[in-house]
């Protein structure tokens, strides 16, 4: 049959999904992925290949924080963190034994790393030459999106323009060298967990792709037919809430103003190389720690928004597990989240359709909203100066914080509701969390042993003549402005160590601390809470003649700085005297500015599960320094029930959690915290 | 008795004292927090600590040049001032520097967020360094009341002491009155502090520093720009604006800062060879001291305070001595500001008392 007697047909068949010849198909599903890896590379490799076992279709890499900042696992602020969040890679030994006994000209890898993303796809294109694997083959995605990085997540290592020139190498390298795959993916996933609206994740997202594609043209380093493929190849990873019919027409919105962006700005004439390419990992910002099972309910909605509309469909997807919001996952909860994806796909008939909401009128009205309000947003940052400017300046990081207050603002009065947070808190107790290891995972801590022994080893091993040459070659590269590919493949083959890369290039690019958007900001929040803890500061500050003084900060290099700012926020209307002191610092750091400061308590914010770890060195430190007794520490984060005890004994005052969503009364508690401390000095 | 002179400084408070003078952060943090304090034992204690410092010179043989850092928000203040410290730090390898870094307090709460430290790195242990936030308390002029009650503390105990202003642009005027030397630091192409200047807001500055250049065509054009522009705004007679240093830098890049970090020290080294007394920081002890007045007894204090010296010949006009003390000639070095407080408002509560038995007081007012 002719494509003409199918057109004669459609009237009563277009509800029939076909292929060129007519014949009715149901579509192949999306990449089925888990965002996985932990303790140490073998653990990891093991994870893995149970996980294609069951079905999975894709990898997606999770590092630990040490490897995506920058630090081998021997440094000291790398210790607290080995396998954490992820696995761990110092040298090119670790990728022999991460991707053991799997084909990696086969599987399709996806890696979450960002500052370090050159020296990760360094190494794995110096695995597949040492098996000998084709680079044509490799297909896959590094994240590699810096402006995010800079706006919400916080694993950045070098300045904005250097972030991008790095980006802009890849692009060049990958096109000729590794053509399948993505050398960066624009990420508006950490926006919407930083607080961004619809519009302002349409808006960002947008303008990050802008960024980069622009510096690619601006470098000429392709031909107007390389360039075209060259945009064919970004990608974007997305986030999809709650409100999943707004989030579905989002993507739509995307999906339009993409390829205008790609006609109009890029001259883009394929429409292959147009196309919104996407992958999601739907929200855990939403996800609560309160009756965590609910979580499995939104977990599916969210999925929802993100695959009906066929035109609009992501190309992979991985969701969190229902306990994100208590600690790391533990195998068994991703399967079930890995279960949701495969019925949805293979039970249902969900597949078997064109789009299903073509030509609705209310659809279409909500995408136009949403399409003419980004595209306002994304003139006004291009005529001030373009992303990066955007990004020094701290406007785009103000607008994110103010949404995210605004947000938090609406769960605190109840006008948004949360189910089992803010309405309907009474249930009975969760059995899923009555397990004999609290429901959550735990990393051994023995296992670091592991990954440093193979550390030392490489170390003792290796050529060092080789490895000085060829930090030397990245060095006298990256001074002259050179691609930095082939020295970091060099490098990657000669074993030098994730810290020694990183660090080769801190010494000529420098490192960067973007602004943290919180200066300025007021938060429309006035209670009865508010009033009360603004009466103690009154008292506090008659009776000791001092406003209360707080530093607030983030030990570790974990960089969601989210929970630090709002708190920082908040402490400042209820009328503390604020010090900020930011993310990714030691334990001593933080004691360090607290005695400097001589403020009446630390708070202090941890979410990447080091908190044992760190909370030890920090209390050896105060007790070092002689301030033990006069500084008390409260601590906030995800941090599971059963290490409440440990922590309250090694003398954390209090532990807020994402319970502990009233901002106001949290702040009463730090008050009553300071008075305490201060009776008790016979103050 | 308060304010006693002859009273030895309490043995905790000393001993809190020789420990911050061998820069251990803990006892010095604490110490500063004297200097911040609201309670009239604090007000006692500043005064204790002050005078022994004062009469201990041998032990405490610091007299820190004060280095002010003004310059709309933006250009990079916090970053430049902790790569200029580090910078400094290599250079000599004795010196002691505290950066006091000021930011705004809010009108609605009180509270403040100071986010300074966020933007500086400093060495962990690193003993020659030493950074304190503060807030303006709302009060105008970019630096406060505590600022300058901290820098009767910390200048006789590091050779240089950084002030970063609030730097909202309009009000910077008061870090002249508190520092030898004052540097006003700009982004690569802007004009607007020019226009500050133009508008008599910003009072020419000793050294003039372009942040922020990255990179050398953007420098090259920043600092024509600059040239240009004060020769056109005629804030400066000619000539004179050739003579005020420019200097270009790159905090993140590390460019300039070790030309910028030997101008410092050149200026420091001037600063040391005019002796033990500094007369520069007497002139802002008067000019606090006065803003004292004017904060807690408006226009009324001013004048009342300068009849005062009016009445009573033989004081000094500008108050370095004890109004108590009567008609000595000598000055008495060991006054602080304390006991011109107290003398103050011993006489003016005094004045008060017997004109209210006056029926013309309120009239007079």
């Amino acid at each position: 049959m002719g494509t003409s007697d199918n057109s004669n047909n459609t009237g009563n068949e277009k509800h029939l999904l076909k292929d060129k010849e007519g014949n009715p198909i149901s579509e192949r599903p999306w990449i089925f992925r888990t965002y996985a890896g932990h303790t140490n590379v073998k653990a990891s490799n093991e994870l893995y290949r149970g996980n294609l076992a069951k079905g999975q279709t894709g990898l997606s890499i999770a590092f630990d924080l040490a490897t995506q900042c920058g630090y081998s696992s021997d440094d000291t602020i790398a210790k607290p963190e080995i396998g954490k969040v992820g696995v761990p890679i110092n040298t090119l030994d670790d990728f022999h034994i991460l991707f053991d006994q799997m084909a990696i000209d086969e599987i399709n890898t996806s890696m979450t790393i960002n500052g370090t993303s050159m020296w990760l796809l360094s190494l794995y294109v110096a695995l597949a030459e040492e098996r000998g694997v084709a680079l044509e083959s490799l297909t896959g995605t590094t994240q590699n999106d810096l402006i995010k990085e800079f706006l919400a997540r916080g694993t950045y290592v070098f300045p904005p323009d250097t972030s991008i020139k790095l980006i802009v190498d890849m692009y060049e390298f990958c096109l000729t060298r590794i053509p399948k795959w993505n050398p960066a993916n624009v990420c508006s996933y950490h926006l919407q967990e930083a607080g961004a609206t619809p519009v302002q994740e349409l808006a960002y997202s947008l303008i990050t792709a802008i960024t980069v594609l622009d510096a690619i043209k601006e470098r000429g380093c392709f031909s107007e037919d390389e360039f075209e493929r060259c945009v064919g190849r970004v990608s974007f990873f997305v986030n999809a809430g709650m409100r999943f019919v707004e989030e579905m027409c989002k993507m739509r919105a995307f999906t339009q103003l993409w390829d205008e962006i790609c006609q109009e700005r890029y001259k883009v004439k394929n429409p292959k190389f147009r196309r919104f390419r996407y992958g999601v990992q739907v929200n855990s910002l939403g996800l609560t720690a309160e009756q965590p099972e609910n979580n499995a309910w939104r977990i599916l909605i969210e999925t929802l928004g993100v695959t009906l509309s066929r035109d609009a469909r992501c190309r992979a997807l991985q969701l969190p597990a229902w306990n994100e919001a208590l600690s790391l996952p533990r195998p068994w909860d991703q399967q079930w989240s890995l279960r949701l994806q495969q019925i949805l796909a293979f039970e249902t008939d969900l597949l078997e359709y064109p789009d299903l909401f073509e030509g609705s009128p209310v659809i279409e009205s909500k995408v136009n909203e949403l399409k003419e309000q980004a595209k306002a947003e994304i003139a006004k940052i291009l005529e001030s100066g373009g992303g990066i400017e955007a990004i020094k300046s701290g406007y785009m990081k103000s607008q994110l914080v103010l949404s995210q207050a605004e947000r938090l603002t609406k769960i605190n009065s109840g006008d948004q509701i949360v189910v089992g947070k803010n309405h309907w808190v009474e249930g009975v107790e969760s059995p899923l969390v009555k397990d004999s290891d609290g429901g959550v995972f735990k990393v051994d801590p023995e296992a670091a042993k592991l990954t440093l022994d193979a550390l030392a080893e490489t170390k003792a091993k290796r050529n060092n003549v080789e490895v000085e040459k060829c930090l030397t070659q990245l060095s006298d590269d990256a001074k002259a402005g050179l691609n930095l590919m082939s020295a970091s493949i060099a490098c990657a083959k000669a074993r030098v160590t994730t810290g020694e890369w990183s660090q080769t290039l801190r010494g000529i690019y420098g490192e960067y601390r973007p602004p943290t958007g919180v200066e300025g900001l007021t938060l429309d929040l006035e209670n009865e809470k508010l009033d009360e803890v603004r009466q103690k500061i009154a008292d506090f500050m008659k009776t000791y003649g001092h406003r209360p003084r707080i530093v607030v900060g983030k030990p570790g290099l974990d960089g969601h700085s989210n929970g630090a700012e709002m708190i920082s926020v908040a402490a400042r209307h209820a009328g503390f005297d604020v010090i900020y002191f930011g993310i990714r610092l030691s334990a001593v750091d933080i004691v360090q500015s607290a005695v400097e400061e001589n403020v009446d308590i630390i708070g202090i914010s941890l979410l990447s599960g080091s908190h044992n770890e760190i909370i030890d060195q920090l209390m050896n430190e105060l007790d070092k320094q002689g301030a033990m007794e006069a500084i008390p520490v409260v601590l906030g984060g995800i941090i599971p029930e059963s290490d409440r005890e440990s922590l309250l004994s090694a003398g954390i005052q209090r532990i807020f959690t994402p319970k502990d969503y009233d901002l106001m009364a949290v702040m009463n508690q730090m008050m009553d915290v300071v008075i305490e401390r201060k009776k008790s000095l016979g103050n | 008795m308060y304010l006693d002179e002859q009273q030895s400084l309490d043995k905790a408070l000393e001993a809190q004292l020789v420990k911050a003078a061998n820069y251990e952060k803990w006892p010095l943090g604490q110490l500063i927090s004297v200097f911040e304090n609201t309670q009239e034992k604090a007000q006692q204690h500043r005064h204790d600590i002050v005078s022994h410092l004062e009469r201990n010179k041998s032990s405490f043989p610091k007299l820190a040049t004060v280095c002010g850092f003004t310059g709309a928000p933006g250009a990079g203040k916090s970053t430049l001032l902790g790569e200029l410290a580090l910078t400094l730090l290599k250079q000599d390898k004795t010196l002691s520097i505290a950066i006091l870094a000021v930011d705004p307090s809010s009108h609605i709460s009180g509270g403040s967020f100071l986010g300074d430290r966020t933007r500086v790195s400093i060495p962990y242990g690193e003993k020659r360094l030493f950074f304190r936030s503060q807030a303006s308390n709302l009060e105008f002029g970019g630096v406060s009341q505590n600022t300058y009650q901290v820098v009767r503390l910390l200048r006789h105990l590091f050779d240089f002491i950084f002030i970063e202003t609030v730097g909202i642009g309009q009000s910077e005027i008061d870090i002249q009155q508190l520092s030898h030397h004052t540097c006003l630091v700009m982004q690569p192409l802007a004009g607007d502090q020019v226009q500050f200047m133009k508008a008599g807001i910003m009072e020419i500055p000793d050294t003039y520093i372009v942040n922020k250049c990255d990179e050398n065509i953007l420098a090259q054009r920043s600092l024509n720009l600059l040239k240009t522009s004060l020769r056109q705004a005629q804030i400066v007679e000619e000539g004179v604006a050739e003579k005020t240093p420019i200097f270009l830098t790159s905090a993140i890049k590390k460019i300039g800062l070790v030309e910028l970090g030997i101008h410092l020290l050149a200026i420091a080294e001037k600063n040391k060879s005019s002796g033990g007394t500094d007369p520069s920081f007497e002139k802002s002890e008067t000019f606090f001291f006065h803003r004292w007045v004017m904060l807690g007894f408006g226009q009324f204090g001013l004048e009342f305070l300068n009849q005062m010296t009016l009445q009573t010949p033989n004081v000094n006009p500008d108050l370095t001595v004890d109004i108590r003390a009567g008609a000595s000639e000598d000055r008495v070095p060991m006054t602080t500001f304390e006991q011109r407080k107290r003398a103050f408002l011993d006489a003016i509560s005094e004045h008060i008392t017997k004109a209210l038995g006056e029926s013309h007081f309120f009239e007079r007012l």
